[in-house]
């Protein structure tokens, strides 16, 4: 099997010593909407909403203070420019390394906002990603093993599939569905009580999906099922 | 097997038999984690046990024991100490925000009394100070960085004098000197290379030391307040 099956034409590669970037259409979609919205997430402000207070007629103006903004703001490029950097990597070890990079920033971006239910959620999501690095490494470590390369234009030129191969990729998505895949359900809490700044959690939810995506592409060219 | 044929002659076959006795060891240390987990009530203790579950990702990648498996050892070892830390900092903010207080950025509100933190340290400081001089380099910087560290750590409850860790920021500072002298070296008098392996070698193994001790500075802050 060949990877411009899956994504398209390889437009080019960009060789870092053994560290290889491939480029395919699909990989630069991604790319490309990951940093698009990283770049809005950085220009744009936080919401500041309006809550009606109970009893009376008033209403209540709740804001984010500049250092907690300034920090939420950056965790959530951090997240972003993780996220591109994960969509075009030719690279099992960059991937996994972009992935726990994503973990642990969506684990600062849940636990800033400064809420006994939010940051109890923060905590298991925590748990979580650090019970994910044992199948993401360890899936990492046997596709390893079982071609002797982490490259991905290595693995796809390898004509078989090895059981231990697919084990090994097996784990690896579940570790990716432990660290970053589940932070939906995470952030969710801090969405559900329209926390002040809320906008940032959403970069959560596009790196899950990216990466996910990214993650399928990764077990099709280690397996070859077609 | 297949995944047994990549392996080159010189490595003895016990060495290769170990291979899947390990990848078995990790997953079920991954396992037993999980189910004490699963037992677990209290916070504090899923989170420790959720440490046993990294360290069964570390045999796992140790298990394939070549230097690109090092490569993902180190960050995986670095991704559990930056989680657990940040998690950790969570469930402190979490339970201190309970109680009604205000947070600080670092909070030890610990008053611990117990005997082990005076007789122990010293202890354990000499001997990872010693065995972290006879590494050199950097990874002996890090073993000696880490036995006073834990020193520091372990003494911050009772008060240490304050003044002699800026003695060791401003000694740092002349280790890494020695370093820049021995690369130097390195490239315009290349008989010498001893003298500048050595330079080197100790120069990092100093500056690494201090660097981790430096920690003890930021400490400071908060033993100027007991």
């Amino acid at each position: 099997m060949d990877i411009s099956i899956l994504g398209g034409p390889i437009l080019g590669i960009i060789p870092l010593g053994d560290i290889v970037l491939y480029f395919t259409p699909f990989n630069l979609f991604m790319f490309a909407a990951a940093l698009a919205f990283t770049a809005l997430i950085a220009i744009s402000s936080t919401e500041s909403q309006v809550e009606a207070e109970f009893g009376t007629l008033k209403n209540r103006e709740v804001k984010v203070d500049k250092a907690e903004f300034k920090l939420r703001r950056f965790l959530a490029i951090v997240c972003g420019l993780a996220t591109a950097g994960a969509m075009v990597t030719g690279d099992l070890f960059d991937f996994t390394l972009f992935v726990t990079l994503i973990g642990i920033v969506n684990i600062g971006i849940v636990a800033a906002v400064k809420e006994i239910d939010v940051l109890d959620a923060a905590f298991q999501y925590g748990l979580i990603a650090m019970i994910g690095t044992l199948p993401l490494f360890g899936g990492a470590a046997l596709v390893l093993a079982a071609t002797g390369t982490i490259s991905l234009l290595q693995i796809v030129q390898i004509p078989y599939t090895t059981s231990l191969m697919a084990f090994g990729s097996i784990l690896f998505f579940l570790g990716v569905a432990g660290e970053t895949g589940v932070a939906p359900f995470f952030a969710t809490k801090a969405e559900m009580f329209r926390t002040p700044g809320s906008p940032f959690l959403l970069i959560i939810h596009l790196s899950s999906l990216l990466v996910i995506v990214r993650t399928i592409e990764i077990l099709l060219i280690i397996n070859k099922p077609f | 097997m297949t995944a047994t044929v990549l392996v080159p002659n010189v490595v003895s076959p016990v060495v290769v038999g170990l291979f899947l006795p390990a990848v078995f060891t990790g997953i079920t240390v991954g396992l037993i984690g999980l189910l004490a987990i699963s037992y677990q009530k209290n916070d504090l203790h899923a989170l420790i046990l959720t440490d046993i579950v990294g360290i069964g990702m570390l045999i796992i990648v140790a298990s394939v024991g070549t230097d690109l498996a090092e490569s993902l050892v180190l960050p995986g070892l670095v991704v559990e100490l930056a989680e657990i830390m940040a998690i950790s900092e969570i469930l402190m903010s979490r339970e201190i925000r309970k109680q009604g207080k205000s947070v600080e950025l670092f909070p030890l509100p610990l008053n611990l009394d117990m005997e082990v933190l005076t007789t122990a340290p010293v202890f354990f400081a000499v001997i990872l100070v010693a065995y972290g001089a006879f590494l050199s380099g950097f990874t002996g910087g890090a073993i000696a960085g880490g036995g006073i560290l834990f020193y520091v750590i372990s003494r911050i409850a009772r008060g240490v004098p304050s003044n002699t860790w800026e003695g060791l920021a401003g000694a740092s500072g002349i280790a890494w000197c020695l370093w820049l002298v021995g690369f130097l070296i390195f490239f315009v008098a290349p008989d010498y290379w001893l003298l500048a392996l050595f330079l080197s070698a100790f120069g990092v193994f100093i500056k690494v030391t201090f660097k981790a001790s430096l920690v003890g500075v930021m400490g400071r802050e908060e033993f100027k307040k007991e």
